[in-house]
C-alpha cells in the first residue's frame, strides 16, 4: 500500500487533488449504470453527491464550486432526463453547504446522517422545482412527486456506505490537511 | 460570510461560486433550448457504453431471475393450473382468430380494400434499464445502424412498451409509455374512441378522452390509432382499468421491466400533402373547372345558384385566393343542381360537366 506521506509528495498532489472530482465521477457512473437490480422498482440513489458533501465539508480546497459543476453536469449526461437539472441541483447544494460550512461539519454520528438529508433534500428539491418550472413554460403538467422522493430517500438510506467508502479514500490518498495543491 | 462565496481561500485562479451558478442556470435554459446537442452526447456515451452494458447484463438478469424466482416458487402450482387454462382458452380463440382472418381476407379482396402499411422490424436486446426520477427507459443494442431511428415503436411479445426517442450508432434508448414524457394517440375499442394516452410515472398511464361525452368500459381494449403518421394504427397496447376517481387509465400487455428481447418497427408513412392551389378543389375531385357564370341571373333557380356559388365561393376564397373562385364553382355543380331542383318546378337541364357545357343550360334556363 502506498503511504500518505509519499501520495502527498510533490509529484503526487496533481493526482491527489484529482481524486474528489473522480469519486463523483464514479459516482456518477455507477448510479447511472442502465441496469437495475430489482426490476427498476426503486431508482438509483445520488451516489455523485456524497463526494460533493463530504470533501466540500473537509477539503472544500479540492471540492470546487466548478468540480461540483463537473459532477452534476455528468450526471445529467448520463441520467437521461432534463438538461442541466442535476447541474444546478449540485452546484446550489454545494453553495449552501458553503455558507454552512461550519455548522454542517460540526455534525456527528446519526445528526452527520441528518445533515446530508437535508443537503439532499435541498438538492431533490432543487432539481424538482426547476423541472416542474420548466414544465409550466411548456404548459406540462408537474412531475410527479413520488419518484424524486424515492430517489431522496434511497439517496440517504446509501450515505452511511457510502461515506465509509469516501472517508476511507480521503484517509488512504488525500488527507486531512488543507493542503496548497 | 462573503468568504463562502469564493471556491478556492488559498487560490485565486479558480471561479466565484455566483459564476459557476449562473453558468448551471445557463446550461439549463440552453438544454431546453437545445436539447439535441446533449441528446448527442448522451447517445455518443451510451454507444461507448455499449460493451460493458453487453457483459453486465448475463449477470445481472440472472440475478433478476433469481430474485423473481424466490417469490414466484410458492406459487407454482396455482400458476400452472392457471395457465392450462389460459391455453385451453387461448387455443379455441386460436381457431376463431384464424376463420376471422380468412373472413376479412376475403372482404379486403372483394372491397378492393387499401393494404395495411407492411412494417420492417428489428430485434434489439435490452442492456439496460434506468429508473431515474424524471425518466423512465430501457437501452437497447440496435442504433442507426440498424435502421433504428427516433420515433420508431417499440414491442414485446404482447404489446407496445414505448418509442425510440434517443438513437446513437449502436444502441437507442427507449422512453417507456409510462414515462411522464409519454403521449400516444390510441383509439379505444369497441367504439373506436379516440383518446390520449399521457404516463405519469405511474404503472399505468392515464387516458384523456378527445370526447367527454363517451362512456367507457373496464376491460376495453386500447390500440395506437397512428394519428399523427408517427405510429402505425393497431398496436396492442392494454386495456381500459378504472382509477376508482372516475377517471381511467390503461393496463398495459408489456412488461417493460421483464422484457429481454423487443422489436423496433419501422414505420415511415409519407405526409400528407396538399394539392397545388392550381389544382383546388376542381381538378383535385376530377372535374374540369367552370367558367364564372354571367352577371345576369334573374330565374329563381339561378338565384339559388348565386346563393350556393356565394356561400361556397366565399369559404374558397378563404382558403385559396381569387385565383380559384372559378374552380371551385365547377366542384360543386352537384350543389348547385340540388339548389335548381328544389327552387324551379320545371325541369332543369342536367349539370353540365363541361365549361360551355354550363354555358349552354343557362341559356336554356333563361
Amino acid at each position: 500500500m502506498v503511504s500518505l506521506e509519499r501520495i502527498q509528495a510533490p509529484r503526487f498532489r496533481f493526482l491527489v487533488a484529482l481524486v474528489p472530482m473522480a469519486s463523483g465521477l464514479a459516482g456518477v457512473l455507477i448510479a447511472n449504470i442502465p441496469v437495475s437490480i430489482l426490476g427498476g422498482l426503486v431508482p438509483a440513489p445520488l451516489f455523485a453527491l456524497v463526494p460533493v458533501y463530504f470533501w466540500c465539508l473537509v477539503r472544500p480546497d479540492l471540492m470546487t464550486p466548478a468540480v461540483a459543476f463537473s459532477i452534476g453536469f455528468a450526471e445529467d449526461i448520463l441520467s437521461g432526463g432534463p438538461p442541466g437539472i442535476w447541474t444546478l441541483a449540485f452546484v446550489l447544494t454545494y453553495a449552501l453547504l458553503a455558507r454552512q460550512r461550519d455548522s454542517f461539519a460540526g455534525l456527528s454520528g446519526f445528526v452527520a446522517v441528518l445533515g446530508f438529508a437535508a443537503a439532499a433534500t435541498f438538492a431533490c428539491a432543487v432539481a424538482y422545482f426547476t423541472v416542474a418550472g420548466l414544465n409550466l413554460l411548456s404548459g406540462l403538467a408537474l412531475p410527479p412527486l413520488v419518484p424524486i422522493v424515492s430517489e431522496l430517500m434511497m439517496t440517504v438510506l446509501f450515505y452511511i456506505p457510502t461515506t465509509l467508502v469516501v472517508a476511507w479514500l480521503h484517509h488512504k490518498l488525500v488527507g486531512a490537511s488543507r493542503s496548497d495543491v | 460570510m462573503a468568504n463562502a462565496w469564493k471556491i478556492a481561500r488559498r487560490s485565486n485562479v479558480q471561479l466565484p461560486l455566483i459564476l459557476v451558478i449562473a453558468l448551471a442556470v445557463v446550461v439549463v435554459l440552453l438544454g431546453k433550448a437545445q436539447g439535441s446537442l446533449f441528446d448527442r452526447i448522451r447517445a455518443h456515451a451510451t454507444d461507448t457504453m455499449a460493451p460493458v452494458l453487453e457483459k453486465l447484463r448475463g449477470p445481472v438478469a440472472g440475478f433478476d431471475r433469481f430474485v423473481g424466482s424466490i417469490t414466484e416458487i410458492f406459487s407454482v402450482y396455482e400458476q400452472n393450473l392457471k395457465l392450462k387454462e389460459e391455453n385451453a382458452r387461448l387455443r379455441q380463440w386460436r381457431n376463431v382468430a384464424i376463420v376471422l382472418q380468412g373472413r376479412v381476407g376475403r372482404y379486403q379482396a372483394l372491397l378492393h380494400a387499401v393494404p395495411d402499411p407492411k412494417l420492417n422490424a428489428v430485434l434489439a436486446r435490452v442492456i439496460g434499464r434506468a429508473n431515474r426520477p424524471f425518466l423512465q427507459t430501457m437501452i437497447l443494442d440496435a442504433g442507426r445502424q440498424n435502421h433504428a431511428l427516433p420515433g420508431q415503436a417499440v414491442m414485446d411479445a404482447r404489446g407496445m412498451i414505448g418509442r425510440v426517442y434517443l438513437a446513437g450508432q449502436r444502441t437507442s434508448w427507449v422512453i417507456l409509455l409510462t414515462d411522464l414524457n409519454s403521449r400516444i394517440p390510441v383509439s379505444i375499442a369497441p367504439g373506436n374512441v379516440q383518446a390520449m394516452m399521457t404516463g405519469d410515472n405511474s404503472a399505468m398511464p392515464r387516458l384523456e378522452l378527445v370526447s367527454r361525452t363517451v362512456v367507457l368500459h373496464a376491460g376495453d381494449q386500447v390500440t395506437s390509432s397512428g394519428d399523427g403518421g408517427l405510429l402505425p394504427a393497431g398496436l396492442p397496447v392494454g386495456t381500459v382499468v378504472s382509477d376508482g376517481a372516475g377517471g381511467w387509465r390503461v393496463a398495459l400487455l408489456a412488461d417493460a421491466a421483464a422484457s429481454q428481447d423487443v422489436e423496433i418497427l419501422s414505420f415511415s408513412k409519407a405526409p400528407e400533402t396538399p394539392p397545388p392551389s392550381a389544382q383546388l378543389p376542381a381538378e383535385a375531385a376530377g372535374l374540369k373547372p367552370q367558367a364564372p357564370p354571367p352577371p345576369a341571373a334573374p330565374a329563381a333557380g339561378t338565384q339559388a345558384n348565386g346563393q350556393m356559388n356565394g356561400q361556397i365561393n366565399g369559404q374558397t376564397n378563404g382558403q385559396i385566393g381569387n385565383q380559384a373562385q372559378g374552380q371551385s364553382n365547377g366542384a360543386n355543380l352537384q350543389s348547385n343542381v340540388l339548389a335548381n331542383a328544389q327552387a324551379k318546378p320545371k325541369p332543369v337541364a342536367p349539370a353540365p360537366a363541361q365549361p360551355a357545357d354550363s354555358a349552354d343550360a343557362e341559356d336554356e334556363d333563361r
